[in-house]
């Protein structure tokens, strides 16, 4: 999972800590040979290494271990062009690429910055704040639940197609080995099939549902599923909801009465990690007008660069809370920032 | 944000605008801005880059033809180089022929297959459905209640779990018919039993067409995917979907640069109508977000008559009641108001929330008060007091406060026009109109 991303992050660190050192290098050699500050030699530290014979690359690096170095803007042009491109042929968004490259600009522009003993390390650890300034912290359901008061009401809203249902048969599947009781409101009364769809994971899974016909009212639906798990002392109550479009107002206002009427304790907002652009406008739009405590992502399986689960998470700041990643009812697994960005960053 | 990005692609536009000699920096900056467009978007990274090379070059090598300005020589080059990458014909004929659906998981293939058999079926050919989704519970059903709103007959067994098996019954049981659509499960390209399985699907239906469903909003994974798929069954049509959010489909232009097929149809809504046959400009106008008027034209054309709306008259700032009741009639015919509107060279103007918020019934609700005025109410709403609201209301069967939020409705549509006549200026209607109508 995430191996394009990962791949590419691998490349970008290095090509950053090569710019860095061949600023080192060239800095050096400025110092060494005591040339008078000609300007054609200031105005081109990015070109790559000069071929480095073993001698100088030794002195190097005794040079910069000793030494403070200021990173100039210039010299890491090249290498954050890179980066940009790179984040954003991972289906990172255009403006959380832009904050995902001021950050590591911040942080390594124009900072007298002592090398320690090497490069790679500075480089990587600026690229893992980065990264997890942008993804924020994980979320906790089990927990969550174990300090709420029962039931715990979780609605899950969403565009057309992203795999709510599929999820909410899932998260019944997750919390049920994790010893809760749970029931199942089958919410999408619009799609063709969709009651059909959640009844077979219900009985498949073995946890209740509560349904009415096609076209009735989601909200009484919902009402009763909750009714039923305040009198039967059910722990969970899972909401499921039909697909739709955030530039519906009818839609979105239907949504609204049901957070209303069910007064969810969660509402979980869940979208594809596959999905591009679009995917901040949404959640955005979703944030914004029904509000989300959590983010679920799902199809993280399809070679997934992982970029939406960037993007989704800076844009409305809200914890990923798990990654949907294939067909089965225990493909599913928990969400942690540090696990993701050491996946991501860590050694080859 | 998106809106943003495309007034700042006006601007470099803008700047190339007085220029007499193309100017090399300025074109850079056009570069930019288009690659920075195309991206968010989600068009493939790759693609955009060889794209912007070949603008560029074209634009300084190629001496701008003396009738056109420079910048219109420049738009010229973006719009035809796009136009070749998309424009791919793909004839949908109207004769005896099985296609095969294909596509991830979500991206919407169930509703598809639906809109297509409509679609078929109101050219009038016989249409049936086979449902090869053995996987995802609820998707027959889904299926078949879909297919008997429009009674068309649809083939499929719950408790089968062979594709293969459901599918060669299904052929042998519509041998009769002349349109045949092989719905499947979704899948994607590294499940490698279910590309196995598709193959497979593909050799036993002897398919005419391949189309592959791409959601629009799929990100750079698109051309992996149809990479992927096209090698499997050779894709030869492509079908965007979900084309009535905000997502621009750069995905699906991917995938189409990918399998060297072309756009077949566009999903646009939920009902099963909302399906449109692809229109190059109007796409390459959205993904640019620069307002889509030769779809615009057309479609208003066959709407409405060329002396309905006065947009001169609109536009000079006289916008009566009889205006906006000729407006209503044509939106009406046209589709929601929202879809229109984006589909202006507005871009960066912002509309007030309100003016959307009207649905259809509203409109009809209009229209009946509207009725229920005489000529110089219409042509003069501040006429309107108390006493003739009352009136309006009776004739109308309608209340004094509906009749009131109708006019509170017309001022904010007359304020939205005013304000399209400031935002005009150098952009207004008719010249934009001219200058796409030289860019063909």
């Amino acid at each position: 999972m995430f191996g394009g991303l990962r791949e590419r992050l691998q490349a970008a660190r290095a090509r950053l800590a090569g710019s860095i050192q061949t600023a080192a290098a060239s800095d050096l050699e400025k110092n060494s040979s005591h040339p008078p500050s000609h300007p054609a030699s200031l105005e081109q530290p990015v070109q790559p290494a000069s071929p480095t014979t073993p001698t100088l690359a030794t002195k190097v690096k005794t040079f910069i271990i000793d030494r403070e170095l200021i990173i100039s803007e210039k010299e890491l042009a090249g290498a954050l062009d890179e980066l940009e491109i790179m984040l954003l042929e991972s289906d990172v968004a255009l403006p959380v690429t832009d904050a995902v490259i001021a950050h590591v600009k911040k942080d390594l522009i124009g900072k007298h910055r002592r090398i320690g003993q090497s490069v790679d390390s500075l480089v990587v650890g600026t690229l893992k704040a980065a990264l997890l300034n942008v993804l924020g912290k994980g979320f906790d359901l089990t927990e969550y639940i174990t300090n709420h008061k029962h039931p715990v009401k979780i609605l899950f809203t969403g565009v057309n197609g992203t795999g709510k249902t599929t999820t909410v048969a899932k998260i019944g599947f997750f919390l049920k080995q994790k010893g809760f009781t749970v029931v199942i409101g089958a919410g999408d009364t619009y799609r063709a099939g969709a009651i059909e769809q959640i009844e077979v994971h219900a009985e498949r899974i073995g946890i209740k549902i509560i349904q009415h016909q096609q076209g009735a009212d989601p909200s009484a639906v919902l009402f009763d599923a909750v009714q039923y798990a305040v009198s039967h002392k059910i722990d969970v109550v899972l909401a499921d909801t039909a697909g739709r479009f955030h530039t519906k107002s009818n839609l979105m206002s239907q949504l609204d009465k049901i957070r209303r009427v069910m007064k969810p304790d969660l509402v979980i907002y869940v979208d594809e990690a596959v999905a591009g652009n679009d995917a901040v406008v949404r959640a955005y739009e979703f944030d914004r007008t029904i509000g989300a405590d959590a983010v679920v992502l799902t199809k993280a399986d399809m070679d997934s660069r992982g970029g939406a689960a960037i993007s989704i998470a800076h844009t409305i700041g809200k914890p990923l809370m798990f990654l949907g990643t294939g067909q089965a009812y225990d493909d599913i697994i928990p969400f942690s920032p540090e696990g993701m960005v050491e996946e991501l960053l860590g050694d080859v | 944000m998106l809106d943003s990005l495309s007034s700042s692609l006006k601007d470099a536009l803008k700047k190339l605008a007085g220029k007499t000699v193309v100017d090399r920096a300025a074109v850079d900056e056009l570069v930019k801005d288009l690659q920075r467009a195309l991206i968010s978007a989600d068009v493939n990274v790759k693609l955009v880059m060889e794209l912007s090379k070949a603008i560029r070059t074209r634009s300084l090598d190629e001496p701008p033809p003396k009738v056109m300005s420079v910048r219109e020589h420049v738009l010229r080059i973006v719009y035809q180089e796009l136009v070749r990458l998309i424009w791919v014909s793909t004839d949908v004929k109207l004769e005896p022929q099985t296609i095969l659906m294909a596509g991830l998981q979500g991206s919407g293939k169930t509703t598809t297959t639906a809109k297509i058999a409509r679609y078929f079926q109101k050219k009038g050919l016989r249409v049936g459905v086979v449902c090869a989704d053995t996987f995802r519970p609820g998707a027959y059903d889904q299926l078949a209640t879909l297919c008997a709103k429009i009674n068309v007959p649809c083939f499929g067994n719950p408790h089968e779990k062979d594709a293969l098996a459901i599918t060669r019954q299904g052929l042998a049981a519509f041998k009769e018919l002349e349109v045949l659509i092989v719905d499947t499960q979704g899948r994607h390209a590294l499940e490698v039993n279910l590309i196995k399985e598709i193959i497979e699907l593909n050799v036993l239906t002897k398919a005419t067409h391949r189309w592959l469903v791409i959601d629009a909003a799929l990100g750079q994974q698109a051309s992996e995917q149809a990479r992927r798929f096209h090698e499997a069954i050779d894709i030869d049509g492509v079908i965007i979907t979900k084309m009535d959010g905000t997502a621009k489909g750069g995905g699906a232009l991917s995938a189409v640069a990918e399998t060297k097929s072309g756009i077949v149809f566009i999903g646009q809504g939920e009902t099963i109508e909302d399906l449109e046959r692809f229109d190059p400009d109007g796409f390459i106008s959205r993904l640019l977000g620069m307002g889509d008027l030769r779809a615009l034209a057309e479609k208003a054309e066959e709407a409405m008559r060329v002396d309905d709306v006065d947009v001169n008259a609109m536009m000079k700032g006289k916008f009566t009641l009889r205006d906006m009741y000729k407006q209503l009639e044509a939106l009406n015919k046209m589709g929601p108001l929202k879809q229109i509107m984006n589909m202006l060279p507005l871009g960066n103007m912002e509309l007030p929330e309100g003016v959307y918020d009207v649905t259809s019934t509203k409109m009809v609700r209009y229209r009946i008060i509207m009725d229920s005025m005489t000529s110089t109410e219409l042509d003069d709403p501040a006429l309107i007091n108390s006493s003739r609201m009352q009136r309006i209301a009776h004739g109308a069967g309608a209340t004094p406060d509906e009749v009131r939020e109708l006019l509170k409705y017309y001022k904010l549509m007359q304020r939205t026009i005013k304000g399209l006549r400031g935002a005009g200026g150098k952009f207004n209607m008719q010249r934009l109109m001219k200058r796409f109508s030289g860019m063909q």
